[in-house]
This record gives structure tokens, sequence and C-alpha cells, in this order.
């Protein structure tokens, strides 16, 4: 049974925020204008971005909300109506509650009959695993359909306040290194066994990814404090002390950052070598490299290995819609899709790296039309 | 960025080096001991032991690299001209070990008294044997781990030490010096892989002896922890 990729859709909340406008929306810790700030940005070469908050850091719209946004543009731009949709798989690296799963919520919200849910939970990866549910079921002819959706909503963890509730009231490079990377957003995929005419249609070929878990310490997280104590959130406690002690905040140790580009590499050699990929065939790449600064050295690398494609092929919207986590990815094949002719047996390959724990994940697509 | 490999057995043979220095990487990322280097977890007396174990390898490195040169015949006298080069540079760097083992407060006589562990004494066992063979260009497989580590772990560790410990003294020297100089080594290597990697039998060679080398590092750095 072949899977195709029939409509897509995707949602960015507000205005796209420059950013000269981030701390009016995020707040200024403690008053002051950042020092990292532009450094950062400088960095992962980001113009701008969406957050889901307003000026005053209070909530617009909820993660949930999003993805039904996303979701029913997706649904739109279907050939079949929402109520005959038959697995909805989601992906967010934080809902909107702790518990139940985002997917409950999410039908509940969209308003969608005698579901069968999938959600998924990680970083930017976990996108393209909520994909993988619903491509092996449809693949497995155990459904027709799904819908997969995911959604980020990380300006939640950056408003000023997190920052100033802090014990000691310092900020460490690792905590606030996101706040100028990460913002809000959603994308939906829209999964069936057959093509449709009229419209692209994108064949699945396979999805696949390489785990490193077992090699690397914890590299991006919520849930600990900066120190290396083994004490996290719920350990505390009450909930306020985990938040005085900074075990909330969201964090990047960005010594470890470097090993997603050879763990990145790696798993693409790895491909390449069990003939999944011919780096000559291949006619679009969509990478979601969280910042400008590895796309330098991705490239770097693969033309060190002789696996080189040429950069006309890369395609990416990071500049101008942000980082939207594990919503990039789909939001990125949204708009590709929109503003390119595709022709007939076209090939595209998704990577999604994570840092979370070095998970990477990829995709290749053939256009069927 | 400068392409070295011309040549499609050059880089074949580049793309599985890439791929077997990846999995060298994660599983030198599984060694307790750098495990414990990569996390901040490293006592000084772990960087003495680490120390001690390195300086075998330093010492016999230099043997077998210049091993390595005599048995390369007129054919392979540009690449015997490298690698002499090579080995000329390198074979009183374990100096540069002692001096750091001495301001991480070792004793002289301690470092020197070392014998070889059994991982070492693998290692040098499988290149001593491997550089006495006729035109050994299997083993431009080893230099890329070896060097590699040079190249792409030097920096990172010595920063990484130099984090935990508030030395007076410098006691990074080995590995700063590796770090700084690797780099051309490095050049130097990707211009000999066009060189030497001109036959399917020879490509293989080189990936098999990089894979043996990268396990039995490992296997060195594991026995630090056993000494």
């Amino acid at each position: 049974m072949n899977v195709y990729i029939n409509s897509t859709g995707r949602y960015l909340p507000g205005p796209a925020i420059s950013n000269d406008e981030i701390e009016e929306v995020l707040g200024f810790i403690n008053g002051k204008s950042s020092r990292l700030k532009n450094k950062i940005l400088k960095s992962n070469g980001i113009l701008f971005r969406h957050y889901a908050i307003n000026t005053e850091q209070q909530t617009v719209e909820s993660n949930c909300e999003m993805a039904a946004k996303a979701a029913m543009d997706c649904i739109e731009n279907s050939f079949i109506p929402k109520s005959k949709i038959k697995i909805l798989s989601s992906a967010t690296s934080q809902g909107d509650m702790v518990l139940p799963g985002f997917s409950s919520l999410l039908q509940a919200e969209l308003d969608i009959p005698n579901l069968e849910i999938n959600s998924s939970h990680g970083i930017c990866s976990c996108s393209l695993m909520a994909l993988k549910y619903a491509f092996a079921n449809i693949k497995a002819d155990l459904s027709e359909n799904a819908l997969v959706v995911a959604s980020e909503f990380p300006s939640r963890l950056f408003k000023h306040s997190r920052y100033e509730a802090l014990d000691n009231n310092g900020i460490d490079f690792n905590a606030e290194f996101l706040r100028w990377m990460l913002s809000d957003g959603a994308g939906a995929l829209l999964l069936e066994n057959q093509p449709r005419p009229n419209t692209t249609s994108l064949k699945i070929n396979w999805i696949k990814s390489f785990s490193h878990a077992d090699v690397y310490p914890t590299c991006m997280s919520v849930g600990a404090p900066s120190n290396h104590d083994a004490t996290t959130w719920q350990d505390y406690p009450t909930y306020a002390e985990a938040e005085k002690a900074g075990a909330l905040l969201l964090r990047q140790d960005v010594r470890l950052l470097d090993n997603i580009v050879s763990v990145g590499v790696n798993g693409f050699l790895k491909l390449i070598n069990d003939g999944d990929i011919q780096i000559s065939s291949i006619d679009h790449v969509l990478c979601h490299f969280s910042s400008h600064y590895f796309k330098g050295k991705i490239f770097e690398m693969l033309e060190q290995a002789g696996a080189y494609i040429p950069s006309d092929k890369w395609y990416t919207n990071l500049y101008e819609r942000g980082n939207t986590g594990c919503a990039s990815i789909f939001i990125m094949l949204d708009e590709f899709i929109k503003t390119h002719a595709l022709k007939a047996r076209e090939i595209i390959l998704c990577i999604v790296p994570e840092s979370g724990r070095f998970n990477c994940a990829y995709m290749l697509l053939t256009v069927e039309k | 960025m400068e392409q070295f490999i011309t040549t499609t057995l050059g880089q074949k043979c580049l793309k599985a080096l890439l791929q077997v220095w990846f999995e060298f990487d994660q599983q030198l990322s599984k060694v307790p001991v750098i495990k414990r280097l990569e996390t901040s977890r490293l006592s000084q007396e772990d960087y003495r032991n680490l120390l001690l174990n390195l300086r075998q390898q330093v010492i016999e490195g230099s043997r077998w690299i210049s091993r390595c040169a005599s048995s390369f015949d007129r054919s392979y006298s540009d690449v015997r001209s490298a690698v002499i080069h090579h080995a000329h540079e390198e074979h009183q760097d374990y100096k540069m070990i002692e001096k750091d083992f001495v301001a991480a407060g070792g004793l002289l006589q301690q470092i020197e008294a070392a014998p070889r562990n059994i991982g070492s004494d693998a290692l040098h066992g499988y290149l001593m044997y491997q550089a006495s063979l006729p035109n050994p260009v299997q083993l431009i497989g080893a230099m890329w781990i070896i060097e590699g580590l040079g190249n792409k772990m030097s920096l990172k560790w010595a920063k990484a030490i130099k984090e935990q410990f508030n030395c007076e003294q410098t006691i990074t020297t080995f590995l700063e010096y590796h770090g700084k100089n690797d780099a051309s080594h490095m050049q130097e290597l990707y211009e000999l892989i066009d060189r030497v990697a001109t036959t399917d039998d020879n490509v293989a060679a080189i990936i098999r002896t990089a894979k043996v080398v990268g396990r039995l590092y490992c296997l060195q750095l594991e026995e630090v922890d056993n000494g």
C-alpha cells in the first residue's frame, strides 16, 4: 500500500515579529535589554517569527487552538470532510496540559468523532515520529487516511517573569540561548492511501530515524536545574521550589550542540550506504536546521564527505517564519509545496535533526502529481 | 572549502572513513573516563591517569609511523616522504605529556615507569605488524583515527579539563598543541587518501584498519580505569 501526502496546512499566530520587537513581546528580564540577543540572532539568521502571547505575556491562543487551525487549513485544502478522518497523530514538545495526551485535546478542539489517536512527545523530530505512526498505519492497510499535526508554543517559557522567578535571579547562557531561537506555530499534513488529481500528491517512500541518546548527555531540556543534580522538577517538595531552582526553564547545553552536525551527517551517509538515498537523484532538500550557523557546518561536512548537494536545491523558511521546533518541517513543507511548481517524479529529502538527546529523522518523498 | 579529494575511489574511501569516524566518536563518548571528562566529572587523578596511559601510545606512535615509512618501496616514495615528515614532527611529543603530568601533580618517575596498558599493547602490536607489511597503505586508516583525535577532540578535551580544574600551571599543553597542529596533518592526510585509494582492495583495507584502530583505541582508554 502506498501512502501519499495529499494536503498540507499551517498556522502562524499574530503578526510577524522583527528582531527589534522580540523583547516587547517576551518582556525585558529585570527591565534590562539582553546583551546576548544580537549575538545569537546574528548567528541563527532568523529575521521574523510569530508568538501566541501578547505584549503583556498573556496567552492569546493555546497550543491546541493553533494546532486545530493548522489542521483545519489542511482539511479545507483536502478532498475529504473532517468527519472521514480515521487517525489523528499529533506532536508537540509540550501541550497545554501535562496530561492527557495532546491528541485527546486536539480531537476535542477539532470536534471529530470516532478517531484513533496517537500523541508523540519529544522535541524537533517528534513530528516525524507522529508522521511515521500515521504512515505505518496506512502502509499496513490498517487505515485509509490520517491527519498529522505538529504544534509548538515555546514563547510561554520565555516570559521575562520565568527568569525573574529564579532564586539567584541570574540567567545562565544555556537558559537564555533558546529565547532568541524558538517561536510559535503549527503545521499539518493529511495522508491517504491514494493520490489525488489536480493537487500535489507526495508519495512517502520512507521515514527513518537514528537516535543517539545512549551516547551523548541531554542537550536540550525542561525539567532539570542547570547543575548536574539528579533532581528533576517533580522531585522538589513544591513546584514553586522547582521553579526557583530553575528546573522549569528551557535549556540548551550549547557545548554539546555541535554534535548534532556529525550525528545528522552520519545518518545521511548511512542512508546513502544502505541505498536509501542516491545523492544525484535528489531535487530538493528541506532540512530543519535550527540556525543559519548549522547550515554552513552541514555543507562543509557534506562537501568533505563527497556527498554535497548544491545549495540551490536546499529550501528553508527559517529566516521568515522562525524556528517552531517540531512544527517547522510541516510548516516548511506546506510553504514549499505552495510556492513551487513541482514536477512529477521529483525527489524531496526532508531532514530533521533534534538536539534534545540527539535524534535525527529523515524522510524521502516522490512527487506523484 | 577546498576540495582535496578528486577521484571517485578517493571520495568513496573518504565517505566510508567519515562513517567510521562518526561510529568511533560515539563509541569513544561511551568510554567511562571520556564520559566523565565530557560531562565535567573528571577527577584530577583521572586526568593524570589518562596522561599516564596516553604516554605509551604517543611513544609507540612515532615508532610505528617510522616503521610504516620504511615499508614503502620506491613506487611510494612520495608517500614515504609525507610519513617520515609526520613521524619526525611527533616523535618527541610524549615529553609534553610528561610535563603536563607533573604540572597536574604527578611524579615524573611514576609516568616514566608506567607500563603499557593492555589496550595499548593490543593497539601497538597490531600497528607494528601492519607497518611491517610491504607498502602498508592501509595505515592511512589508522592515521585517520589518530590524527582525527588530535584534530577534533584535543581542543574540546583541553577546554573541558581547564573548566573542571582551576590550576595555576598549564596542564593541557599536549592536547592544545595537537588541537592546533593536527589540522595541517589532516590536510596532508586528505592528500594521501587520493594518492593511495587507487583500488577497491586498498579502500577496503584502509577502512578495515581504521575500524580496528578505533576499537583498540577505545580499549586502551577503557583500560585507563583498570590501572
